[in-house]
Formats: structure tokens, sequence, C-alpha cells
């Protein structure tokens, strides 16, 4: 399998100022700390961690916008800070903050300069252009102001936008932000059958645990910049916490129990909700207990919520975390 | 007839011309502004020929002294905030979306600078130029006079856009370029001939200032309009290619340097 990305012992570091007037003195910053990771061609990415974590950095050296201080990267092949110009033509970016649509014109006219940028065929242009409209429903706004458009509208402008030219691999920054539920589902939708569907390698860094469970197929977690975790989304969310959610609605009132392992979460009149510790406990005793202490009307268990997850990991000192290839 | 390369930059220009029609209402606002400074030099110019007596000051009549002053306050209005823009991108991280594309930043900056200018210019020009031939009627425009126009504005726009850029680009290094792009541009006012023709600037000091490129972007195309002249015109050309060569030499370089120094953090 033909690698996307890859990344050995990549590294950035800046030099910021501290202090006031004569007493500033240079520190350095280490915001990507040796980072090696390599994405197959077609894989849906989810890259994850705090702010200032070092997602971004390390998307901007991936992009060829940002040099690394150590270490080497490869997107497609190319080294992108030094073959930036013939690496642009196969990869789009879509940054959640930054349009790159044009304000006070429609989506057409932004698609027609960016098809004169990439300077792509007229023919297959056209024919792209129709059916990024057609899949992405632009139809009806395709001539409207991007000011008059909602942000969902815009986002999936931003997003056809970014695939015009027929990239291979799309960073995707946080392309969720601020939108709301539907808009947002329907753009993870989008973006998942354009990785599916057309084998595009996705990239994607966001704070919405929604999208990395919609969109991607793997998981990494960076923080403090360096890598603390690299899985697949399901195994994460099956086997990370090693806990497990048991909500329980009673036909009585319950007799009090106590067991090691169990967190009560919540409780109200006839219900309550536990966290089950799965490497203290196991599952089938703490409901023997349960159907002990008052006849049960229903009985939930779930993982716990990627989130919870994530910010598990991210209050974890590295060590601690485990790690595996995928 | 170009290559791709060039004509994706012609394509960004006339995008951004296209975009500028959405601001008509601050070119309305613009338009005011130029009626009321034209009336007020229409006065004190007025007052100027009578108490002197002359029928002409620098070379000019008083008619051509007002579309003169049409021209100058054109192309000063007309300029684009490039430094500002330079310098959000550069701040902001905006940068990223421009570099992620097969793209020179600075030539995407000029042609956004060149379209944006055109349209505003010809809007400002328009009804500047209405203006003076309601105050003081036509005065005698040749084909010449509109060629060297044609020739030296766009030379001046692109000079003008050069050190704007460049002044940007000190956002990679100061806090703030606010300070600069104000020198610069009240610079470009008083040196470069926008009020007052630099033939009535003091003997010995209109030789450096016809030198200065200031003059090439205000005082020059202005004049060559108004009152063309072929010896001087081949002296501006000249004048011009020469400030863009230097000016350019400046901006590659400070840019080589400053894309080294890209933090574009927060997202």
């Amino acid at each position: 399998m033909k690698h996307a990305v890859e990344l050995e012992e990549l590294r950035k570091t800046f030099v910021v100022k501290t202090g006031k007037g004569l007493k500033r003195e240079n520190k350095e910053v280490v915001a990507v700390d040796s980072i090696s990771l390599k994405v197959e061609e077609g894989q849906s990415v989810a890259f994850v961690g705090p702010n200032g974590a070092g997602k971004s950095t390390t998307i901007k050296m991936l992009t060829g916008i940002l040099t690394p201080s150590a270490g080497s990267a490869r997107v497609l092949g190319y080294v992108p800070w030094k073959e930036r110009s013939k690496l642009t033509r196969s990869i789009g970016a879509v940054f959640g903050q930054r349009s790159q649509l044009w304000y006070h014109l429609p989506p057409r006219d932004t698609f027609e300069l960016l098809g004169r940028i990439y300077n792509i065929d007229r023919k297959r242009f056209a024919e792209r252009r129709d059916q990024l409209i057609e899949r992405f429903a632009m139809n009806e706004y395709l001539d409207t102001q991007v000011r008059k458009l909602s942000l969902g509208q815009r986002m999936r402008a931003e997003v056809a936008a970014s695939l015009l030219h027929f990239p291979r691999v799309l960073f995707l920054d946080e392309p969720t932000i601020g939108l709301d539920v539907i808009a947002r589902q329907e753009l993870r939708d989008l973006i998942r059958e354009w990785n599916q569907e057309e084998g595009l390698t996705v990239f994607l860094t966001s704070h919405d645990a929604g999208d990395i469970e919609s969109v991607a197929k793997r998981v990494i977690i960076i923080n403090h910049g360096q890598l603390v975790l690299d899985d697949s989304v399901s195994k994460v969310k099956r086997h990370y916490l090693g806990s497990k959610l048991l909500s329980v609605k009673f036909r009585a009132e319950p007799t009090p129990f106590s067991i090691d392992g169990v967190e009560l979460v919540k409780s109200s009149y006839h219900a309550m909700k536990l966290e089950v510790d799965t490497d203290k406990v196991e599952i089938d005793t703490v409901i023997k207990e349960i159907l002990k202490a008052a006849p049960v009307a229903d009985i939930t268990i779930e993982n716990p919520p990627l989130e919870s997850v994530i910010a598990h990991i991210y209050s974890q000192p590295k060590e601690s975390v485990q790690s595996s290839d995928v | 007839m170009f290559n791709s390369s060039w004509t994706k930059y012609l394509w960004i220009a006339w995008t951004s011309a296209k975009s500028n029609t959405a601001y008509l209402g601050e070119v309305g606002s613009r338009v005011i502004f130029l009626g009321v400074i034209l009336y007020i030099f229409l006065r004190l110019w007025q007052v100027t020929y009578s108490e002197t007596g002359a029928s002409e000051l620098g070379g000019l009549s008083l008619a051509q002294m007002l579309w003169y002053l049409a021209v100058t306050e054109s192309i000063i209005l007309s300029g684009p905030r490039v430094s500002q823009t330079v310098d959000q991108d550069v701040r902001t991280g905006q940068l990223a979306v421009h570099l992620i594309k097969p793209l020179s930043y600075p030539l995407y900056c000029l042609g956004n600078c060149l379209g944006e200018r055109s349209v505003r210019f010809v809007l400002n020009l328009s009804v500047g130029l209405l203006m003076v031939t309601c105050f003081v009627g036509p005065i005698h425009i040749t084909l010449q006079s509109v060629l060297f126009l044609l020739l030296a504005l766009p030379l001046a726009f692109i000079l003008d856009f050069l050190a704007n850029f460049l002044i940007g680009l000190g956002a990679f290094w100061l806090e703030d370029t606010t300070g600069l792009m104000l020198i610069y541009s009240r610079i470009t006012m008083v040196l470069g001939g926008m009020l007052i023709p630099i033939e009535l600037f003091p003997d010995y000091m209109q030789p450096y200032l016809k030198a200065l490129p200031f003059a090439s972007i205000v005082y020059g195309p202005a004049r060559m309009f108004v009152a063309p002249d072929p010896a001087q015109m081949t002296g501006l050309l000249a004048n011009q290619l020469m400030g863009i060569l230097v000016f350019s030499i400046f901006v590659y370089a400070v840019y080589r340097v400053a894309a080294g120094r890209i933090f574009a953090n927060g997202g």
C-alpha cells in the first residue's frame, strides 16, 4: 500500500520573546516534538489534540507552509516545504476559520478563478464543477454572494472549492467549527462519501468528537507536540478507557449497594447511571448486584463518549498511553 | 496570448475588479469627498491665480491645474489597502490559504490590487473630470495625453503596490505597520505632487522630487495627461521602470526572508 503522508521524527521549534522592555529574552518553544507516522492513500485520519498541541503546525508543515526544524516528511512523495508548488496541485485544504471564497462574489466566481489558478482543462473543469455542484447540493445558491450564505452553505462551498482540482489528499482544519447540528452532519457525510467513493485521503483536525467518529477510521492524538496515541477510532472507543456506562431504571426503590470499581455518575428517583471500571470488576458481577438491589425495568450498557475518552487521554502523562500500529 | 502562469494573475485582477463593483456605496462616499476637495481647491487656485495675475502657474492654466488635481486625487483615492491586507494576512494566518495554491503570493496581491484599483480609479476619474468640467470647462486633451496616461498609470500603480507590499511585509518583524503606512501615504501625497505640481516647489528641490518614486506615482501620470511632453514622458517611464526594478528586488529579497519566518499559529 502506498503512503500518502509520511513523517519521520518531524520537529518544529519557534523562538518567542518573553518579558518586557530590556528584560526581553528569547525562549525556544517546541510546537511539534519528533512525530513519526504514516498514512496510507485513501485513509481517513483524525488528527486530534488540545489547543496548542501542535496540530496546525504539523498541517502547515505537511502543506509546505512551514519548514520543520528537524526530521523529514513526504506528502504524495514530495517534500512539502521544498516542492510546495508541485505539491499544491495534488492537495486541497480547508481551514475552518479562514475562507478561500471571495466574500462579495458568488461561489461560481471563486470556482472559475480556481479553475484558472490550477490551470484545469476547461472541459474537465466544467465536468468537475457540475459534479461538485450536484453532490454538494449547491445549485440553489451557486450564484448568491458568499456574504449572503449561511455558514453551513459557505462551508459546503469551501470544501467543494478545495476538491475542484482533483486533490488526492485533503487537509481539513476544524471544518465544522461553528456549524449547527444538521449542517455539521451534512458536511461530515459529504467528506466521508468523498473519502470512501473517490479514494480521497482525508487528514482531519477537529475538537469535535462527532467529526472524528463520523469521518475518520483512525485517530492520532498529539499533546505538547508529541504523539500520544495512534489507533483505530473503534478500538479507542472500545478499549482505551476500559470503562462502561450503565444506565438502570428500577421498578422499585433499590437497596443501596457498593462495589469496588463502580462509581455513581448520577441518580434520580428509581434510576441511576454508573461508570464501571472493567479492569477492576466484571460487568456481569455489577449486573448481578443491580438485579439484587431491586427489580429492573430497563438497563443499557454504553461505551463512554469519544469526547470523554479524548479528554481522559489529554490528561494522561505520555508514558501511560498505549500506541499501536493501524 | 499569455502563458498560463500569467493568465491566472489576470484572472485574479479580473475577479478582484468584479468583486469591487460590490463596493459602490463606498465609492459613492469617496466621490463626495473628491467633490468637496476639488471645490475647495478650485476656490484656492482661483484666488492664487487672480492674486498673482498669472495665466499659468508651473506651466499650467487654472483649468489644467484643476484637471491635474482631479487625476492626482483619483490616483490617491483609488489606492487599495495593500499594506494593511498583507499585515492582516501575516498576523491572522490567512496567508496559509494563499500559500497552499500554485500561486506567488506577491503576484496574487499585485493582481488583486490592480483589479481593485482599476475599478476605483475609473469611477473616481469619471466623477472627478465631470466635476472639473462643470467648474472650469474642458481642456485640450489629445490622443497623446490619453496614451501617456494609459502607459504611465499601470506602472505607477505597480510601483505604489510594491512600496505598500514592502510595508505590509514589515508585519513579520514589527508589532504594527500602521505608522510606516501613514508616513508613506503622507509623503506620497506631499512629495508626490498630489496637491501642488512639482514645478511649484523650490527650484533646487524639483530635480530630486522628480527623481523620487513618489512623483512617478502621482505627479508624472497626471502631468502627462494635462500637459503631455514626450521628453518628460521618456524620463518618467525610465524612472518608473527603474523604481519597479529596485522595489521588485527589495520585495523579492524581503519576501524570501519573511517566508522563512512564517509562524501562522492558532489554526
